[in-house]
């Protein structure tokens, strides 16, 4: 049973990173969840899951002909499984994005549910890639205009390459009651059901200073009950594993030129 | 009368403001995005500029002003841009049309260290922030303005999907 979902926002500085370790964390009460930061350009998920010091990450297991395993960049975590990704330069140039469909195939051989923190740009084939790869995306969005129109733009991308949407969570709420009309408004251009509003909540800027999720930094904080009321409202759907990874393994996707 | 100082098609909203920040524009300019260009329906977003710090803005097809009128103008793409230097009252400078300096950037291009460049040049020139004494309270109206635009949200979505095809097929996505 395995469902893959990109977090995706198409704008930076929404709290992507946040809120897929939150939701993960949140849905890892009644699943296998495995995290992986497929923002192989901008990784930051090792810094917000105290995981800065680790030998193997992803970024080793999109060089060709390296000899690391995948389940060399898995770290349990937090009662989910976690594959960061490094931060060297001169690793993100050796690494094959591309690659990264094989690796996604075996991590889904293995868990429930599969969420892949996205790059927050459309720009290039690399940065799309998570997204076409998942069943079904989940949309984070600031009640802003230009993050609304880039998370749509990324809706239609999404389901353009036959990803569906599973819902949108707007963070960094300051007035949550505006934000309901938002969201009420902006129900009708946004395929799936609004999953949650999140607060503004310093416990979030806590959390990435202490290096800790924010569900594990501050488990009873506004913003920590927010998500796992969001991740309630995801229906994680049944497949058979084998064939999700069959899928991931037979998608074509080419060469980098 | 005012001159014309310059004019040109820039990529977004955020080229447009920050060439009248970096040409320290006192005056005003005309944003013009390309959609009404093409299709001549949307009208277009006058900004009142002071030392390239942007103050007042009016819409001419909606008649909003202040926020509001940046969700009328809220659209991705290329905008033309013409500048205007010299003080005149091509923007009604009223409280209704007032803008914070960062407000522009952040509501137009989604660009905080634009932003934040905005708010510096506003300090250094000692330009006060002429919302300071306006409600404050209506912040996401300009957002609830956007969305009720049914026609500019489906046009930001058709351009999306025609962009996801086209690159299916440069990225070789298309057989996915």
């Amino acid at each position: 049973m395995v469902e893959a979902f990109a977090v995706a926002s198409g704008k930076g500085g929404t709290g992507k990173t946040t809120s897929t370790l939150a939701l993960g964390m949140a849905l890892a009460e009644d699943h296998d969840v495995t995290v992986v930061d497929a923002d192989t350009g901008m990784a930051n998920l090792l810094f917000h899951a105290g995981l800065a010091d680790v030998d193997v990450t992803l970024h080793d297991l999109l060089v060709a002909g390296g000899d690391a395993a995948v389940s060399d960049a898995v770290y349990e975590r937090y009662g989910m499984r976690v594959v960061p990704c490094g931060t060297g330069l001169g690793a993100f140039r050796a690494a094959d994005p591309a690659r990264l469909r094989g690796v996604v195939a075996d991590l889904a051989a293995d868990t429930d549910v599969l969420l892949l923190d996205s790059p927050a740009t459309l720009a290039s084939r690399s940065a799309v890639l998570p997204v076409v790869l998942a069943d079904r995306a989940v949309l984070v969005v600031q009640p802003t205009i230009p993050a609304i129109s880039d998370a749509l733009k990324v809706q239609e991308y999404a389901t353009s390459y036959g990803t569906g949407v599973a819902g949108t969570l707007y963070n960094k709420v300051q007035d949550p009651e505006a934000v309901e009309r938002v969201a009420a408004k902006s129900g009708k251009y946004f395929e799936g059901e609004t999953l949650g509003t999140v607060p503004e909540d310093d416990a979030v800027r806590a959390a990435r200073r202490a290096g800790e999720p924010l569900l594990a930094h501050a488990p009873d904080s506004d913003a920590a009950a927010a998500y796992r009321r969001a991740a309630d409202a995801i229906d994680v759907r049944d497949a058979d594993a084998e064939s999700v990874a069959d899928r991931f393994r037979s998608a074509v996707v080419p060469e980098q030129p | 009368m005012t001159e014309l100082t310059f004019a040109r098609v820039v990529d977004d909203a955020a080229a447009a403001l920050s060439l009248a920040l970096d040409r320290e524009l006192t005056g005003h300019a005309v944003l013009t995005p390309q959609d009404a260009l093409l299709l001549d329906d949307d009208g277009a977003g006058v900004v009142a500029f002071t030392d390239g710090v942007p103050t007042h803005v009016h819409h001419t097809e909606t008649g909003r002003g202040g926020a509001a009128a940046l969700a009328a103008l809220a659209a991705t793409g290329p905008l033309r841009v013409e500048c205007y230097a010299g003080e005149d009252g091509a923007v009604p400078r009223t409280d209704q049309t007032a803008v914070a300096p960062g407000t522009p950037a952040e509501r137009l291009a989604g660009d905080d260290a634009l932003a934040a460049r905005t708010r510096d040049a506003a300090r250094a020139a000692g330009i006060d922030d002429a919302t300071a004494d306006a409600d404050d309270a209506g912040d996401l109206d300009a957002v609830e303005a956007f969305l009720a635009d049914e026609q500019k949200v489906e046009a930001i979505r058709d351009r999306a999907r025609e962009e996801a095809r086209e690159r299916a097929e440069e990225w070789g996505f298309d057989d996915l």
